[in-house]
């Protein structure tokens, strides 16, 4: 028991370090750091970089990391994030988010360079060794000398913040932004300093976290999420109670570990922080105290006249029925079913966070939902029955999604984009996970379905089947905004006040949006299943669901074109592109969201913005005339003489 | 006088040490528009809050209509047939005026959001939109418009719920003298059961409660006022009663009461 505690208080305590590290910058500057995992599996790699790549000193390397790559981090993301202060929370998430997709794709380019790279060790950096705690309890010296720099740390930053005059000010800038700044609290450098130590944690955890799992790229950024649980267990504020609710969970773990660790118990003990991320979500519920940066709601632009929507959309899904499978090679049919089947799953992202501007990182699970329930449903009953597979789908999809927003919806969305990021870890390491369910890693054969007499089973027909869906989903939102449901989306959207003071429920108005939203999704999910004849977990994973929103924002998350473009997106990765296409594909996806979340109508307004421009520029230059600058005589226009 | 539309007794709201509202009782006439005023900090907003629901009093109970709904949501008060407008600009920034209207009209039906009885809503928005004279702005977006009218769209919003009660937050704030006399004729005429905008139901001109910083404006059209200090009601009655009132002159001019 005692070893298990042991265990239990070293994993803890990396967990408190990065719960604090999220805390600090909550609560000082409102930016919930999404973006943390991704943060200390860079400095955990750089780490080993200097010291075990390039071989320096241990002490000359831990100095290098704490002292100036981690605060020039923490320098770099204070300033993006304060670029985007006078943005909607909506913008500052999926920022976050580009930031954690972009950390990961870095560390996969820049450190992985050959598969056997992805897991590697790093050795401690206190000594090997162990000492003997009882008889037969030992303690590594890594272990014990994690735990006490755990405490250190988190009762340096308790003193920082209790007895220096940094300290002081910090507090009074989260007691009221407004006021401490009226008596010479300058907010600019408290958020700085904020964002240095919340990124030198990151880097300690980071190296610490990698000494126990190894620096593997898939897992780091996930145990990071470990910590999201004690953060919201403190209330998002309160760094005691973060720092209890770490050790409290190590010890859970690894309690649970000594009563055994095999099936379904195993699964549950790593989707434990997930569960109680979302449990502790759903018991604080508006008792959790939002921090307000001074975060304005943007003003949604006018919608544009729908007639040009209609005739567009109308137009372009009448040519893909056409032209599609004439022009294109079977594969690449294949390949655009299945990113129509995307493409629908995407407009709930529309929907969502640009319609409604709520976030959701579980898009795909709840397409996974649908795509696993129709295959069960195909493979017992027969591929007619097809169809009531996918109602199967959306009958499951609608209780679960309002499982998951009841409680967050009510509070802002920040909370529904932790909600559902739990939902869909939880979805992963249970459900999906799960071989009954899922048929395990290799999936769910769905080879025949059938729409009455019609069969699915070529990629032609797949092709028709999903360039419908995709058109009559995108025509029907677009035809729902601009009616009663849009006014309603968009007003509490604008001002949720003056909604519910009008008479229109909040919570029912978005809950109703959300549930419709895992429904649509659940639909997408079966066709994908149809288009990809093997539905496996691995492409409805939190993952998947997190590119799905970042394609999204680029493509433009108001428009419904901006769900094609993601499928475009999509159909990249399928279709036979250069090597380097696919390689640097994500980073350019993450560099992109970060510079253009600001636009809600996506990288084709940027462009025709620019474009527009450019053109006056053009204009002006071969308008200009040409009469000298003041002040330059020397130039020969100048010399005209004076009537 | 008949039983008042609104009554609420003992409101008491804290934030943290700081008490907003103690004990304040407020009653609202079911016809003709009453008065709330006070200096700045009085606690107006705060108690504007309570009736409409955005806040919960700590101690305290709301009567509307004879029903208790200090428990009730805000939109369920809307519902109801109370809807109010907001001291700082409310509006629906990317829809047009006319839209803001029918949303409005939309969220105060039941099945309004599903489309039902599209040609009542447009039809009352139509009259709504000439009654404030909003014609000439009707297809602007509101996001982009003047707080005179962003006020008279507001106003227009409010009376497209059929309001029983209309709850006013300062409607005169940011406007010039020559806006608000417009906006207090505007008001004058939609409250007045001769000239009501009539819908279909038959509900007639709104009960008003204002709260207003212009206290000659609130003497010209109220039949009741209620004056807030420091979070207390001072005083309460007709406008020549509260004009000469020792307490609330007291409280305007800064002098101790007589």
């Amino acid at each position: 028991m005692l070893q298990f505690i042991v265990l239990g208080l070293f994993a803890g305590s990396i967990y408190a370090l990065a719960s604090l590290g999220i805390v600090l910058t909550y609560k000082t500057t409102g930016v919930f750091n999404f973006a943390y995992g991704g943060i200390a599996m860079f400095c955990a790699y750089v780490f080993w970089q200097l010291r075990d790549g390039w071989g320096l000193d241990q002490w000359i390397a831990i100095p290098l990391l704490l002292l100036v790559i981690a605060p020039l981090l923490g320098l770099i993301l204070e300033l993006l994030f304060r670029l985007l202060s006078q943005q909607s929370a909506e913008v500052q998430i999926v920022v976050c988010l580009g930031v954690l997709a972009f950390f990961t794709t870095i560390v996969n380019l820049v450190f992985v360079r050959h598969p056997d790279d992805s897991v590697r060790n790093l050795s401690t950096v206190f000594s090997h060794g162990s000492f003997g705690l009882t008889s037969n309890v030992s303690v590594t010296w890594n272990e014990a000398g994690t735990f006490i720099l755990a405490i250190v740390m988190g009762l340096g930053l308790y003193a920082m913040q209790r007895w220096t005059r940094l300290g002081t000010a910090m507090r009074a800038v989260v007691d009221n932004r407004d006021l401490a700044g009226l008596i010479a609290v300058n907010a600019r450098t408290i958020g700085r300093a904020a964002w240095i130590i919340s990124t030198v944690f990151a880097a300690v955890a980071g190296v610490l976290l990698s000494v126990q799992e190894n620096l593997v790229t898939y897992v780091l950024p996930f145990l990071v999420i470990y910590s999201f649980a004690p953060a919201v267990f403190g209330r998002l504020t309160n760094l005691g109670l973060a720092f209890a609710g770490s050790l409290t969970l190590g010890l859970t773990i690894n309690i649970l570990q000594k009563y055994g660790s095999s099936g379904s118990l195993a699964k549950f003990e790593t989707s434990l922080p997930y569960l109680a991320l979302f449990v502790l979500l759903v018991v604080y519920g508006k008792r959790l105290t939002e921090v307000k940066s001074s975060l304005r709601a943007t003003t949604s632009r006018a919608v544009a006249d729908p007639w040009r929507g209609y005739v567009v959309g109308a137009v372009a899904l009448i040519l893909a029925l056409v032209l599609g499978p004439q022009v294109f090679a079977d594969s690449t049919v294949g390949a655009l079913a299945q990113a129509m089947a995307y493409g629908v799953v995407a407009i709930t992202v529309v929907v969502l966070t640009g319609w409604t501007g709520q976030i959701s990182i579980a898009q795909m699970s709840f397409a996974g939902v649908g795509a696993f329930t129709t295959a069960h449903t195909v493979a017992s009953l027969g591929a007619l029955y097809f169809p009531l597979g996918v109602l199967f789908g959306i009958l499951i999809a609608v209780p679960v999604s309002l499982l998951v927003g009841i409680p967050s919806l009510r509070l802002s969305g920040l909370f529904l984009a932790l909600a559902t990021m739990a939902f869909a870890l939880v979805m992963d390491s249970i459900v999906f996970a799960s071989a009954s369910i899922s048929g395990g890693l290799t999936g769910l054969d769905l080879t025949e379905a059938k729409l009455g007499p019609i069969s699915f089973d070529t990629a032609t027909s797949q092709y028709y089947l999903c360039a419908v869906a995709l058109g009559v989903t995108g025509l029907f939102a677009l035809w729902l905004r601009h009616g009663p449901v849009g006014r309603r989306l968009q007003m509490v959207r604008d001002s949720p006040n003056a909604a519910a003071t009008l008479g229109a429920s909040l919570t029912v108005t978005k809950l109703a949006v959300f549930a419709a939203c895992a429904a649509i999704a659940a639909v997408g999910g079966a066709l994908l299943a149809v288009t990809q004849q093997t539905v496996i977990p691995a492409n409805f994973s939190f993952d998947t669901s997190l590119q799905l929103l970042l394609v999204v924002v680029i493509g433009g998350r108001t428009l419904i074109s901006g769900a094609v473009i993601a499928a475009g997106f999509y159909v990249v990765r399928l279709l036979p592109v250069p090597a380097t296409v696919n390689k640097y594909l994500p980073l350019g996806i993450a560099l992109a969201v970060i510079a253009i979340a600001q636009e809600p109508d996506g990288i084709g307004r940027v462009m025709l913005n620019q474009f527009q421009k450019s053109a006056a520029l053009l204009y002006r230059i071969g308008r200009r005339p040409r009469t000298p600058v003041a002040g330059r005589t020397s130039s020969p226009q100048a010399v005209r003489p004076s009537v | 006088m008949s039983e008042p539309l609104l009554t609420a007794s003992g409101i008491t709201v804290r934030f943290g040490g700081l008490v907003a509202n103690d004990n304040i009782d407020l009653e609202v006439a079911p016809v003709g528009i009453t008065g709330l005023i006070g200096p700045n900090g009085a606690g107006k907003t705060t108690l504007f809050n309570v009736l409409t629901g955005l806040n919960r009093p700590t101690s305290g109970s709301v009567a509307y209509d004879g029903q208790d709904i200090s428990r009730w949501s805000p939109h369920r008060r809307a519902r109801a047939g109370m809807s109010r407008t907001f001291q700082r600009l409310e509006l629906f920034g990317g829809m047009t005026v006319r839209d803001n209207l029918l949303a409005a009209w939309e969220a105060s039906i039941p099945g309004g959001v599903m489309g039902r009885r599209q040609s009542e809503g447009r039809q009352l928005v139509d009259e709504v939109i000439a009654r404030l004279q909003l014609g000439a702005v009707a297809g602007r977006q509101t996001g982009e418009l003047p707080t005179g009218i962003g006020r008279m769209v507001e106003l227009g919003r409010a009376l497209c719920t059929r309001p029983r009660l209309l709850l006013l937050d300062e409607p005169s704030s940011g406007l010039d003298a020559k806006e608000t006399a417009h906006f207090k004729e505007i008001l004058v005429e939609v409250t007045d059961p001769e000239q009501a905008v009539q819908s279909e139901d038959g509900r007639g001109a709104p009960a008003v409660l204002m709260v207003e910083h212009d206290v000659r404006l609130v003497m010209d059209v109220c039949r009741m006022i209620t004056v807030l200090d420091f979070g207390k009601r001072i005083a309460c009655g007709a406008p020549d009663e509260v004009r000469n009132d020792p307490a609330v002159i007291a409280a305007y001019l800064g002098e101790p009461a007589a």
